[in-house]
């Protein structure tokens, strides 16, 4: 197995037009998506919610990453269509395969397009405080090297006789003891480490920073946010109105 | 390239025409080529991402080459599933913390074993066995992840050891092991060498390669650049440097003593043999001296 996936939401630095908005502005982006996909429980506004993202990511010249996370969430997809279908309806299990893939993609959007180092500055421009928005850009910087030793672990495991693809639900989740567990221990070792490393170099010894960059919300973050803010509020007057809308906005499947 | 191992037999593991480009484009193999006979020690050694961990995970199926087919015991392991290859090829790495994880040093070798189909007298017995010849019984009901760095890298190699590969593959073993370590090391792939396994080691460590490890290839930029008797690989500078290593001490001391006209020094290899000839140099000049 491969955990390929993960670079699904690993920063790289290109140029475009998303890539250049300030971070906020992203936010606002991950934000209005997730809003409005948790707003409908229909096949068809939703296909058009995430129908709507594709030219997002064209332009962000982010399309093929994009396509690696909607696939990484394959198994997800999988285990979506059966429990609802046996609870529920074909119909709703499409829709939320719908709605998940919407949220994954905003946020994919977000981690994929954000320099971590704008990250902490833009949350503590929106006055957190500065361990925390170190810590969060931290943990940020972390996840390829996580998805690098749960790689390694899996290698580990495996040339000794490990089989990922068990049997049975309790076995699979037995099955997961022998990776979580090095998992576990490796991050609290490296938490330590990063730690002792944070507190040599005098970390949190001035409560006063100075930054050596700065991000602004330029006119045309303002034009996007506000563009967003103007969709958003379409798609709550649709929900509120729903019972007026055309029929094929409320299609199902016949089954 | 230097390539002398000539031998009857079909060699054991046969790599031919291996690349592999890994997902992001990396291209960590270019057109790999090697045979490795029954019972050969082989070492592999180049800079850091040369692909020396990337061409061992190929042998074990965690990944499958780009291009190209290896063969094991004459079967192409590219239809086989990685737990069936594992059974004939025990991939060692140099973390054990990205393995150890039961709750005693027993269940942990218990764990490995179990992937073997064994029942429960012949897995008692095996533990019991393997607990004993690693000097680990006494940890028995110890947690893996309270043992020593030393003791967990001897239970990491004991966990895969237990069954019984037919190949070892090492990584870096002997990384930040101080020399008693080393020295258990040794005598641990000693042994397994007299009983026939075939046995591969990714080493940065130059003196301990030069002293026991008969064949070596050199990797640089995801190729074979040479591939022969370690004292050869070794002895050519040009590759060393390439490859940015460090000779020995006692090799870079033979030299300037054959700069200097001691031509038979050349024959003496290892530490012993070097210490062992200016031994006898010095006592026959003493002799000499003396005599006059
Ligand atoms: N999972 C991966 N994804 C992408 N590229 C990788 C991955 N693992 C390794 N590489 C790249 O492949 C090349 C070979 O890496 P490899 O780990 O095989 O080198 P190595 O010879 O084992 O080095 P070292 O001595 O540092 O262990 C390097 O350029 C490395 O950056
Ligand atoms: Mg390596």
């Amino acid at each position: 197995m491969s955990l390929e996936f993960l670079n699904a939401f690993k920063f790289m630095k290109k140029e475009s037009f998303l890539h250049n908005l300030d971070p906020r502005a992203k936010l606002v982006l991950a934000l209005t998506y997730t809003i409005s996909a948790l707003l409908f429980n229909q096949i068809i506004p939703l296909l058009i919610i995430f129908l709507s993202l594709i030219p997002l990511v064209i332009f962000g010249k982010i399309l093929k990453q994009w396509i690696k996370s909607i696939r990484g969430l394959s198994f997800l997809v999988l285990f979506i269509i059966i429990l609802n279908t046996l609870f529920l309806s074909l119909s709703f299990a499409i829709a939320m395969i719908f709605r998940i893939c919407i949220m994954v993609s905003a946020f994919s959007i977000f981690f994929l397009t954000v320099d971590p180092n704008d990250l902490a500055l833009s949350l503590i421009s929106m006055k957190f405080p500065y361990e925390f928005a170190f810590s969060f850009s931290l943990a940020f910087r972390f996840v390829p090297t996580i998805a690098n030793e749960a790689q390694n672990i899996i290698d580990a495991q495996q040339s000794r006789g490990y089989e990922m693809q068990k049997k049975g639900f309790i076995n699979q989740i037995k099955n997961l003891f022998p990776l979580l567990i090095p998992l576990i221990i490796c991050s609290i070792k490296r938490a330590f480490n990063v730690a002792e490393a944070l507190e040599s170099r005098a970390f949190g010894s001035k409560k006063e920073r100075s930054y050596y960059y700065t991000i602004k919300f330029s006119l045309k973050d303002w034009i996007f946010t506000i563009y967003l803010i103007l969709i958003l509020i379409i798609f709550i007057f649709i929900k509120i109105q729903f019972s007026v809308m055309p029929d094929w906005l409320v299609w199902r499947l016949p089954v | 390239m230097i390539t002398i191992y000539i031998s009857k037999d079909l060699p054991l593991i046969i790599i031919e025409n291996v690349d592999y480009v890994y997902p992001n484009g990396t291209v960590a193999l270019k057109n790999i080529n090697l045979n490795v006979h029954k019972g050969e020690m082989l070492g592999i050694m180049g800079k850091n991402g040369a692909g020396k961990t990337t061409l061992i995970r190929t042998l074990n199926g965690l990944i499958r080459p780009t291009s190209g087919d290896i063969y094991i015991n004459n079967e192409n392991t590219n239809s086989k599933s990685i737990a069936e290859l594992s059974k004939n090829i025990g991939l060692i790495f140099q973390n054990p913390s990205h393995q150890l994880f039961a709750n005693s040093v027993e269940d942990e070798i218990n764990f490995s074993l179990k992937n073997l189909y064994l029942n429960k007298e012949e897995l008692q017995i095996k533990t019991n066995e393997i607990l004993k010849k690693f000097n680990l019984d006494k940890y028995r009901d110890r947690s893996p992840l309270n043992l020593s760095g030393g003791e967990s890298k001897k239970l990491a190699i004991a966990s895969i050891i237990c069954r019984a590969p037919e190949i070892l593959v090492f990584d870096e073993p002997t990384l930040g092991q101080d020399a008693r370590e080393i020295e258990s090391f040794i005598k641990l792939i000693n042994t397994e060498k007299e009983k026939g396994k075939t046995i591969i080691i990714i080493t940065h460590n130059i003196e301990f390669a030069f002293e026991f490890i008969p064949r070596t290839i050199l990797m640089e930029s995801g190729e074979i650049i040479a591939d022969g008797p370690t004292q050869n690989v070794l002895n050519n500078n040009f590759l060393t440097e390439r490859s940015s290593l460090i000779l020995p001490q006692t090799r870079q001391l033979s030299l300037a003593l054959q700069k200097i006209g001691f031509q038979d020094i050349n024959k003496a290899v290892s530490k012993n043999d070097i210490i062992e000839y200016l031994i006898n140099f010095l006592r026959n000049k003493t002799t000499s001296v003396q005599e006059e």
